[in-house]
């Protein structure tokens, strides 16, 4: 019954992966048809010198550690106020779920209509309230910003709906005594709620950092990777190199590293599967 | 469960609860109500709440030139036939791989997870290059098969969980009274699994159907999806703003509906198996 599923994914993962392996060695080039010319390790070489990439890499890193980050704080914070609630949770959850099921595009669409400097209704409170009056998308700093919170904005719900479903274990009883003995609400939380979720906000966590860095569809949209390349993170650096440059070899070696940030991060989410058995 | 509900104060929690959903709902709901203003109120320099509705947009969308019923028919082809396949082949290949006992099955699923985490833009450069020599750029086959390099596994993967839930008694308990192995997973094991198959076929077609990056590299004239669509209005210079929130609104709805349908498995769905 494995047999017609599995060889289908083969088929078309395999390939793709030997593909990309080769290609790192070679000058791909697309210009008069197809051709294939063995570079060596020059694609390689190139990648641990090249300064563009470097500060991609350092740009990726900051993109990656504050969505990653504030998806965590800001979806916990919505699980635990949801959950807090008498009555009404279902519907609020169910509203604060809406993003997630948003294309990224569109998400896109959003941050510029809300921040178009001439009628973008975000851009227009910001500028009236004196915070910040300028293009928000076109200027150095405020960008990254922008697009970091436009991906909070769409993937802190499942955070929230991750948190939300490990909250129902959290002891009643041991939360009431805690109560009886006077426990202010941080130190419930510190001392019990927090501990008793940690592994579900593991799992959040590794879910989030897989697809952090697996879509790109929010800056290719707004900012494209400016204003000067301020954006510009890894993955929209390959597909410039790919895809505008051409230089289809160089392209498939910076993919490989991708590739292995991704490696480690599944290696990380099996590990505590196992984790989660054990302890089940 | 009754004293711990009391955990903050109740305005605080009101406060921080009324922000975030101000801040979740605030772009979605401005998009929605601007969809139905007329152009000239859109880009009016101060935003407007009040204004004389107008269906101008939801109109032209469907009709003139650039008709949008080409990118929704190519979206919902390609999405459609891409979860199926996945659906089908990921039951069947979630029941084998729950119930079978294997040496090297940590490592198959190892595999199996791992394709499906694959950074988007590092997948699309070595299938760019293999379309371009099979001739299946711009085909809806090439599409297909790009959506099924993360929805298989995630099918697989996803059903494999769901079939886990189910006590294998169930089925042997069949098979006991004279059900072959086939009757006893098509009429004793399948209908328990209709949530774990809508579930999963609902997730497949949000992330084919959402997908921009192996849409803009792979399709062509013949079968540009919708949000190819969005990002060519966005791209043009004198934005159409009234269009593009309607094609917006067009995308989303649909999603969040079903979306929100299948809420109660989502969590198991988006973790793949992690939480129940």
């Amino acid at each position: 019954m494995m047999a017609p599923a599995l060889f289908l994914l083969a088929l078309i993962t395999l390939i793709p992966f030997f593909s990309i392996i080769w290609m790192s060695f070679n000058d791909v080039s697309l210009m008069g048809g197809l051709t294939f010319e063995f570079s060596g390790l020059d694609n390689w070489q190139r990648l641990f010198t090249d300064p563009d990439i470097r500060s991609s890499w350092l740009i990726s890193l900051v993109y990656f550690l504050a969505t990653v980050g504030l998806e965590m704080i800001i979806g916990t914070a919505m699980a635990l106020l949801v959950f807090s609630l008498v009555r009404g949770g279902n519907i609020v959850i169910s509203l604060l779920l809406i993003p997630m099921f948003i294309a990224p595009v569109i998400v896109g669409l959003l941050g510029r209509f809300m921040l178009d400097p001439s009628h973008g209704l975000y851009a227009w409170m910001l500028s009236e309230s004196g915070l910040f009056d300028g293009n928000i998308l076109g200027s150095v700093g405020s960008a990254l910003i922008a697009v970091i919170l436009m991906d909070v904005w769409e993937w802190a719900p499942l955070v929230a709906l991750i948190v939300l479903a490990g909250l129902a274990s959290v002891p009643g009883d041991i939360l009431e005594a805690a109560e009886m003995d006077g426990a202010k609400y941080v130190q419930k939380l510190l001392y019990i709620i927090l501990p008793s979720i940690s592994n579900i906000l593991l799992v959040a966590l590794l879910i989030r950092a897989m697809d952090a860095i697996r879509f790109f569809a929010i800056i290719f949209i707004t900012t494209n990777g400016g204003p000067a390349d301020s954006t510009k993170i890894i993955p929209i650096r390959l597909y410039d190199i790919a895809f505008r440059f051409f230089d289809l070899g160089y392209a498939a070696a910076v993919g490989i590293t991708m590739l292995v940030f991704s490696i480690l991060v599944a290696n990380a989410f099996m590990k505590m599967l196992k984790r989660q058995e054990k302890t089940a | 469960m009754t004293a711990p509900k009391r955990w903050l104060p109740f305005t605080v929690k009101t406060v921080l609860l009324v922000l975030l959903l101000l801040w979740t709902l605030v772009p979605i709901v401005w998009m929605v109500l601007s969809s139905f203003k007329p152009n000239s109120v859109i880009t009016a320099n101060t935003p407007r709440i009040f204004f004389t509705p107008t269906l101008e947009h939801y109109a032209s969308l469907f009709s003139g030139g650039n008709s949008l019923w080409p990118y929704l028919m190519n979206s919902l082809s390609i999405a459609g036939v891409s979860t199926l396949i996945a659906v089908v082949l990921g039951c069947m290949a979630g029941f084998g791989l729950s119930r079978i006992r294997l040496k090297g099955k940590k490592h198959l699923a190892f595999w199996i997870i791992s394709t499906r985490m694959a950074p988007i833009a590092a997948v699309i450069v070595p299938m760019y290059l293999l379309f371009r020599y099979l001739y299946l750029l711009d085909t809806y086959a090439g599409l297909i098969v790009a959506y099924l390099s993360f929805n298989l596994p995630f099918a697989i993967w996803l059903m494999t969980a769901f079939f886990d839930d189910l006590p294998p008694d169930l089925e042997e308990a069949a098979m006991i009274d004279g059900a072959t192995k086939f009757q006893a997973f098509r009429y004793v094991v399948l209908p328990l699994m209709t949530p774990g198959l809508v579930t999963t076929a609902i997730l497949c077609f949000i992330f084919a159907w959402n997908d921009y990056a192996f849409a803009q590299t792979f399709s062509g004239p013949s079968t540009q999806t919708i949000p190819i669509a969005a990002a060519q209005l966005l791209t043009q210079t004198g934005i159409d703003w009234g269009k593009l929130l309607a094609i917006g609104t067009v995308v989303v709805c649909p999603m969040a509906i079903a979306g929100l349908l299948v809420k109660r498995w989502m969590v198991q769905g988006l973790t793949l198996g992690a939480v129940k």
